[in-house]
């Protein structure tokens, strides 16, 4: 038995990732990725060589504002003589952990009400989707925001915790269709013949099925998490304590540096967008290695 | 002279596997008002003929040889333009409704119309609309379903308006292709029954292409039969029902209920067809035949003819 | 006629969801933890407006009462008063709506329409150079921070170009000059309008683009284009008059299913530009602790994104036959 044979998820993954070697735009997307992965990495070096690049509480003794790119602070420092670098890489770690905490947190709701929905059927089922229904209608940006007016200022778990109980309704559809479908296959019957438990039979039998599936789709679906998390930064609204792209932009517009820092200006928001534009493109790339039509087939008759 | 005669066709397509060989030096002739069936399995290139008189082969696709004869008139070197004023006027095909042949967002009466319009622009929309509602009558269509949509028709409803849109310009010849494979076998009869008479009544030749043979002999004066991308067999549907020379031919018949009985699919003939990429250089059909000698394999296979138009490529008969 | 019915039933949901809406909205501005008191009544008002305000509101009563109480409110535009404005919510909201509507419907209505046509071109053109160029362009300006790329617009063309004005809907010499016209005023708020619909209209025509984009590629495969070519139409009327228009479908369909991410964008282009819609008054009403206010704006752009979602319903109903007959 080659390796292959005796580990068929192992297979499954080599069979997608060399279709996935193919797509540009998986490719670009998977590069654009690991450099903000390795900014993200990179986050605790500066800190580490000197605390005056610290992105939080970071004070060059030299600069009370505003300086542009300089050998001692190469993206410049802002209004508070912090530097900005230090402050993009931290950025990048938080877009990480934002990104991927939503991801899990709502890929566990998701999985669960989709399986709850799709097993129990009928009144549960039409209740969990109607609620999936109304919650994929509100604009989770504006949500946060009345919350956080009945909260009081919200720490950046609660953030997450949050935008994921908005996520989940497209990750519990998916799973809810499967669910449907596996609940009729034979091997299903059988267990239940045998006299599975309702709760044996989801977790031992349709969980190990529907996952994969789950965590594909949903993994690239992160950016809305990393967005809504910026906007709110953006806004005011965002954790103070935690220095992200969104604060970054926040600071320099309310400080009104705007105009005339581009240096500081410019990064944050386009880190934002690139770490968007590379998770769309590994989406895209990762459709087309699950839906075999939407690869470029051949032409035949 | 001929109708339509199709003179050594070969057709093939590129693809990212390599150079398809659909069809190989077929040809055959098509007089005015007659039919002829065209019968093989699904990949055998009946279909590709179809598309190739119509002149609607995909991008990839081309006939790479031989001719196709209009009323003397190769159309196989028309420019776009030509082709174009032929299509439907001269040439018209009859889809498989269930296909999805009508576009879902417009009314039936007005893809008709269109179809008439395109080909007279002088032509009001009132005016053409009306001899859609002519057309309709001749098929069995209430009028007022005219301004339906697609999905309003039902199934033998919607072959019907595709056999009315293919009237629309008066066309010399049609192309059936696969007609009524989606229909209930009732709907089927009355279908049939309903081309068979348009034929009779506008003096059309029909070229009628499926994989069932039993349609084929009702329908057909002359039957042809396709295999691998080659014509094996051909002539008068008696000569060829009744007393098959080739062995696919054979094949194909004796799984074919007589008298009673439901329609059954096809007695699965073991072994796969050949690869169209790299096509075997002797008999196609000789992996599979029951009757296969040495020499088939190694030797193209030559015409022979039976006698009264019946022929076969075959070196058994 | 199956219209109608169509859409009382969407108009039914959309009023139950109202509803819960509001009894979630109800349940959390009473229930949160603090003083729900101080949420309701301006804490700058005199002792004796405050207790008056409070006995309207039931806020001395238990909590199913304040529930009926709250709904009549609700029913009959008591929505309270302002703490930074000092005025009766229901009149700053009423009339912040049309900015916010003027604003969100052109954006859309322009993004979708321009979408769908370069869609359509951009699939006709498929693999060669503007096709490239459409699809890089949509896909880039798709993922760009939106609050970013008002940042920049304003930066290079207000500030380096002068070209626009900074900020606001209105000049105030144009509005308050008592011989302007509706002319005078409409092209006033439309040159204001310009950098806003812009963002807006960047960010979101390159989703409809390449929706199109691939709806053209698959629908071209479809029996009927084979049919329609049969017929002996030309390539250029094949694709518009009968690619195009089933093509488009789910362009309207996806319009539906991101209208609530246009809302988040409309909001956050509102604050950006200070134009003054309901978006930004939401915005800052949360920033200023101003509860009446936040609430209200709250719940108006929740009645904005339901019927929006039933309109885009309606349109597609309409456009597609099979659903209409």
């Amino acid at each position: 038995m080659t390796v292959r044979e005796r580990f068929p998820l192992l297979n499954s993954f080599l069979d997608g990732w060399s279709i996935f070697k193919q797509s540009l735009l998986g490719r670009i997307g998977l590069v654009l990725l690991i450099m903000f992965a390795l900014m993200a990495v990179c986050s605790y070096i500066p800190p580490w060589i000197d605390p005056m690049y610290n992105p939080m509480t970071g004070v060059d003794p030299d600069i009370t504002c505003c300086t542009p790119p300089s050998m001692r602070h190469w993206l410049g420092t802002d209004f508070m003589g912090r530097d900005i670098l230090s402050q993009l890489l931290a950025g990048a770690r938080v877009a990480f952990m934002v990104g991927i905490s939503a991801a899990v947190m709502s890929i566990v709701l998701g999985v669960a009400i989709g399986m709850t929905a799709g097993y129990m059927g009928r009144l549960m089922d039409t209740l969990l989707m109607r609620l999936a229904d109304m919650i994929m209608v509100m604009p989770t940006l504006l949500v946060v925001l009345i919350l956080s007016s009945v909260f009081g200022q919200l720490n950046i778990w609660t953030i997450v915790l949050i935008i994921a109980l908005f996520r989940w309704p497209g990750v519990s559809r998916i799973i809810r269709g499967q669910t449907l479908s596996l609940k009729q296959r034979p091997f299903i019957e059988a267990a239940k013949v045998a006299g599975a438990s309702h709760s044996r039979i989801i977790f031992q039998h349709i969980m190990p099925n529907v996952l994969p599936l789950a965590f594909l789709f949903m993994t690239f679906r992160v950016t809305s998490a990393i967005i809504t998390e910026a906007a709110l930064a953006f806004l005011g609204f965002g954790d103070p304590g935690t220095v992200s792209w969104g604060m970054m932009l926040q600071w320099v517009w309310k400080t009104g540096h705007m105009f005339k820092a581009p240096y500081w200006l410019l990064p944050p928001g386009m880190c934002i967008s690139l770490i968007t534009l590379s998770f769309y493109m590994l989406g895209r790339a990762m459709d087309e290695v699950l839906d075999p039509r939407l690869r470029k087939e051949d032409q035949t008759d | 002279m001929a109708l339509l005669e199709v003179d050594n066709i070969s057709i093939g397509y590129h693809t990212q596997k390599g150079y398809l060989k659909a069809v190989e030096g077929v040809s055959f002739v098509l007089e005015k008002g007659q039919s002829l069936g065209l019968v093989g399995e699904s990949g055998c290139g009946k279909t590709t003929i179809g598309m190739a008189l119509m002149g609607l082969l995909p991008p990839n696709g081309s006939v790479r040889k031989g001719r196709i004869l209009l009323e003397g008139r190769n159309i196989l070197t028309m420019s776009d333009e030509e082709k174009r004023h032929i299509r439907w006027r001269e040439m018209a095909m009859i889809f498989q409704a269930a296909m999805n042949a009508l576009n879902p967002v417009q009314r039936v009466g007005d893809q008709i119309a269109e179809a008439i319009r395109v080909h007279n622009p002088s032509l009001e929309k009132g005016a053409a609309l009306s001899q859609v509602e002519g057309l309709f009558d001749l098929v069995g269509i209430p009028r007022e379903r005219l301004r339906d949509y697609p999905h309003q028709y039902s199934g033998g409803m919607k072959q019907r308006a595709v056999i009315a849109m293919a009237l629309a310009c008066h066309p010399k010849v049609i192309i059936a292709d696969e007609p009524t494979t989606a229909l209930d076998v009732i709907v089927q009869d009355q279908i049939l029954e309903e081309v068979r008479r348009l034929q009779r009544e506008f003096n059309i030749g029909i070229i009628f292409i499926s994989h069932d043979i039993s349609i084929v002999a009702d329908m057909c004066r002359d039957i042809g039969v396709m295999y691998a991308g080659q014509l094996v067999e051909m002539g008068p549907w008696r000569a060829v029902f009744e007393s098959p020379a080739h062995p696919y031919t054979k094949a194909l018949l004796s799984s074919f209920p007589t008298l009673t009985g439901e329609k059954s699919d096809l007695v699965p003939i073991p072994g796969e067809t050949p690869n169209l990429i790299n096509p075997p250089i002797g008999c196609r059909f000789c992996d599979r035949c029951p009757e296969a000698r040495t020499f088939c394999k190694a030797t193209p296979p030559q015409w022979v003819d039976m006698g009264s138009g019946h022929q076969v490529l075959c070196f058994r008969s | 006629m199956e219209l109608r019915k169509y859409i009382g039933r969407r108009l039914v949901q959309i009023v139950i969801i109202f509803f819960i809406i509001l009894t979630v909205l109800f349940l959390l501005f009473r229930l949160a933890p603090g003083d729900p008191v101080s949420r309701m009544v301006d804490p700058d008002m005199t002792p004796e407006d405050a207790q008056r305000l409070m006995v309207e509101l039931g806020l001395d009563k238990p909590l199913g009462i304040q529930y009926l109480v709250y709904l009549k409110n609700f029913f009959t535009g008591h929505f309270g008063y302002s703490f930074h404005y000092g005025e009766p919510v229901v009149n700053i909201i009423w009339s912040r709506l049309p900015n916010t509507i003027l604003l969100f419907t052109t954006s859309i209505i322009l993004s979708a329409l321009v979408g769908v046509f370069l869609g359509k071109i951009a699939s006709w053109h498929k693999g060669k150079k503007t096709d490239s160029i459409l699809t890089i362009g949509a896909l880039v300006t798709h993922t760009v921070f939106l609050p970013w790329l008002a940042l920049i617009l304003i930066w290079v063309f207000s500030y380096k170009f002068n070209w626009f004005p900074i900020t606001g809907m209105i000049s105030e010499d144009v509005w308050l000059d008592p011989d302007s016209g509706l002319m005078a005023k409409s092209l006033d708020v439309m040159y204001h309008m310009v950098l806003p619909l812009s963002t807006l209209f960047l960010i979101h025509f390159g989703a409809y683009l390449l929706i199109m984009r691939s709806s053209m590629l698959e629908t071209l495969k479809e029996d009927y284009i084979l049919t329609a070519r049969a017929k002996g139409l030309e390539e250029k009327a094949i694709r518009d008059r009968h690619a195009a228009p089933n093509a488009a479908l789910p362009v309207v369909t996806s319009v539906g299913l991101s209208l609530a991410f246009s809302i988040n964008g409309g909001a956050l282009t509102e604050t950006v530009f200070t134009w003054p819609g309901i978006g930004r008054e939401l915005v800052s009403a949360v920033s200023q602790n101003d509860y009446p206010l936040a609430q209200a704006s709250f719940l108006l752009i929740a009645a904005v994104v339901l019927v929006s979602n039933v309109v885009v319903d309606v349109l597609y109903a309409y456009l597609d036959p099979r659903i209409r007959y």
